[in-house]
């Protein structure tokens, strides 16, 4: 914990972060792995784990309406 | 302390009197105080190593030039406030404080990006944010910037982000429940002022935000999280245990930008945000309004407008053309985010859009109520402009005319504003379905509560419109 804190962190807070990193390390590494397998496409700059799951969310949707 | 001696006027000239800004005063590593109407930031001892560390790095040079962070100047030592002074600067001066309960959606996701980024370029030089909150930025020519030179700290490796939990509170939240729920929930921000409790968000949420990754991460299983680590000791010493890699930590913040960035909100389908398409005028008074607006603001002195009951800013950007800077009120949440939007596209920096109920101005709020300000009390106009405000407050709301008249008086020693009558079809609607219990709604009774405060300037009515245009002048 740095010296000069003031705000209170959380301690849920501050446990949380390297559960999520890890996933999130995952899924880019995945993420970079079957992209590197599919020729001709080139990893968007903006694009993380979130447009991936996010559109799997959407297509979850897609799903449930039918689409 | 010793009470403020009473000024005398017969007294020579002293140094001027310093006032520490109310609103600074959670971090001890410093605070602002003002003097001479201009604000200083003091650095105390207990952050030198780290200040010293900070003001004229590689980090704190690009930041400025990248816009992220307010400019100073260094100031005198001598200006300094009580014991313990290390430094004192002179921040670049913001011309209008505003809050993020006042903010559009997209003025609040973008000073979040913002805080991301700095938070980014920061961990990248090896340095973190020791605060993430959304006080702590300010838009400055129509672009959000943060304002608290004393937010960097160096980063020690291992170290999990201590604004964390700041930044979800204050952005994020709110966010996701504005663009996932209702943009209304924007409101939320002024009675939880220090952010959107995370497990209140997860409640209001809808399930299906689960399927979104960093919604459900930083969100549900945050605020589940800190649900089972609520503090009692055991917990707080473990988590000062915790530990995370910096790469994975720039990570983790990339993530939570893009699930900022990912959440959106058309505006479309409120109150107002298509209103100034169906408006009752022809194109000839549109056009008699525009040129009557633009010779009265001309006639006023000063360069601030305050625009109340801007819709997407038509005149706004009229009074802008003719010379003030303005900032655009408006109550629609949708009106302003459309108007902010244009005026991103088009690089205009000299408006401002503020989402705000003419009826029901940002009260004092925080400690004592004086934490954050009240818009009053903020208000330094040189000239409001309420065009197709005054039968909405004076009908909708039952605003009685000299109270309405008032206000503007408290606000500004100018006003340009626009007297609706009640032929007119805009009023009609607005009685339709009511009983008409406002005999005083006439324009005999607008020059009447105007004479109780103003004189009228100038009178004239709109080209083919019922409709009459004042420039009052306070008395």
């Amino acid at each position: 914990m740095p010296e000069l804190a003031y705000i209170d962190p959380g301690s849920g807070s501050l446990i949380i972060q390297g559960a999520i990193a890890s996933i999130v390390a995952v899924v880019v590494f995945f993420r970079g792995q079957i992209a590197r397998l599919i020729p001709g496409r080139r990893q968007d700059e903006e694009s993380t784990t979130t447009s991936t799951s996010s559109s799997t969310a959407s297509s979850v949707d897609d799903a449930a309406k039918g689409g | 302390m010793t009470p403020p001696r009473a000024a005398d006027p017969a007294a020579p000239a002293v140094v001027p009197e310093a006032t520490r800004d109310p609103g600074s005063f959670r971090d001890p590593s410093g605070f602002v105080f003002w003097r001479d109407g201009r604000p200083y930031r003091q650095i105390q001892s207990r952050f030198a190593t780290e200040w010293d560390a900070f003001a004229g790095s590689p980090l704190e040079r690009r930041l400025i030039e990248r816009g992220r962070l307010l400019p100073y100047e260094p100031a005198p030592l001598e200006l300094a406030q009580g014991a313990g002074a290390h430094a004192v600067i002179a921040p670049e001066r913001i011309d209008f404080v505003s809050y993020p309960y006042e903010w559009t959606f997209g003025e609040l996701k973008d000073a979040a990006l913002l805080t991301l980024d700095a938070e980014l370029d920061a961990l990248a030089d090896g340095w973190t944010l020791r605060d993430a909150s959304a006080f702590n930025v300010q838009f400055r020519d129509g672009r959000p910037v943060l304002i608290d030179s004393l937010s960097f700290e160096p980063h020690e490796e291992g170290v999990p982000w201590v604004a964390y939990r700041q930044f979800c509170e204050h952005f994020l939240a709110p966010l996701a429940l504005m663009a996932r729920v209702d943009v209304r929930f924007g409101n939320l921000l002024r009675t939880e002022i220090d952010g959107i409790p995370l497990d209140l968000a997860a409640r209001l949420l809808p399930s299906r935000t689960r399927l979104n990754f960093g919604l459900l991460s930083h969100v549900h299983l945050h605020a589940r999280s800190q649900r089972r680590h609520a503090a009692n000791e055991d917990e707080g010493v473990a988590a000062r245990g915790a530990r995370i890699a910096r790469s994975r930590l720039i990570g983790l913040i990339g993530n939570l930008r893009s699930t900022v960035k990912g959440l959106d909100w058309t505006p479309a389908g409120t109150e107002w945000s298509d209103y100034a398409d169906h408006t009752s005028y022809g194109d000839a008074a549109t056009a008699s309004k525009a040129r009557l607006v633009e010779a009265f603001v001309r006639e006023v002195a000063g360069s601030r407008a305050w625009d109340l009951g801007a819709n997407t800013g038509r005149y706004s950007r009229i009074a802008a053309d003719a010379g003030k800077r303005v900032l655009a009120f408006d109550i629609d949440p949708a009106a302003a985010e459309q108007h902010y939007r244009a005026l991103k596209g088009a690089g205009r920096t000299d408006i401002l859009p503020l989402v705000q109920d003419v009826a029901n101005p940002s009260p004092g709020l925080g400690w004592a109520g004086r934490e954050r300000r009240s818009l009053l009390e903020r208000a330094d106009p040189d000239v409001i402009l309420a065009l197709a405000l005054v039968h909405h407050l004076a009908i909708s709301r039952n605003v009685p005319l000299p109270m309405l008249l008032g206000l503007f008086a408290d606000l500004a020693p100018w006003a340009v504003v626009e007297f609706v009558p009640r032929e007119d079809p805009m009023v009609r609607r607005l009685l339709a379905a009511r009983r008409d219990v406002f005999d005083d709604y006439t324009i005999d009774g607008f020059r009447a509560a105007a004479a109780g405060r103003f004189e009228i300037a100038r009178e004239e009515p709109i080209a083919e419109s019922p409709r009459t245009l004042f420039l009052l002048r306070r008395r």
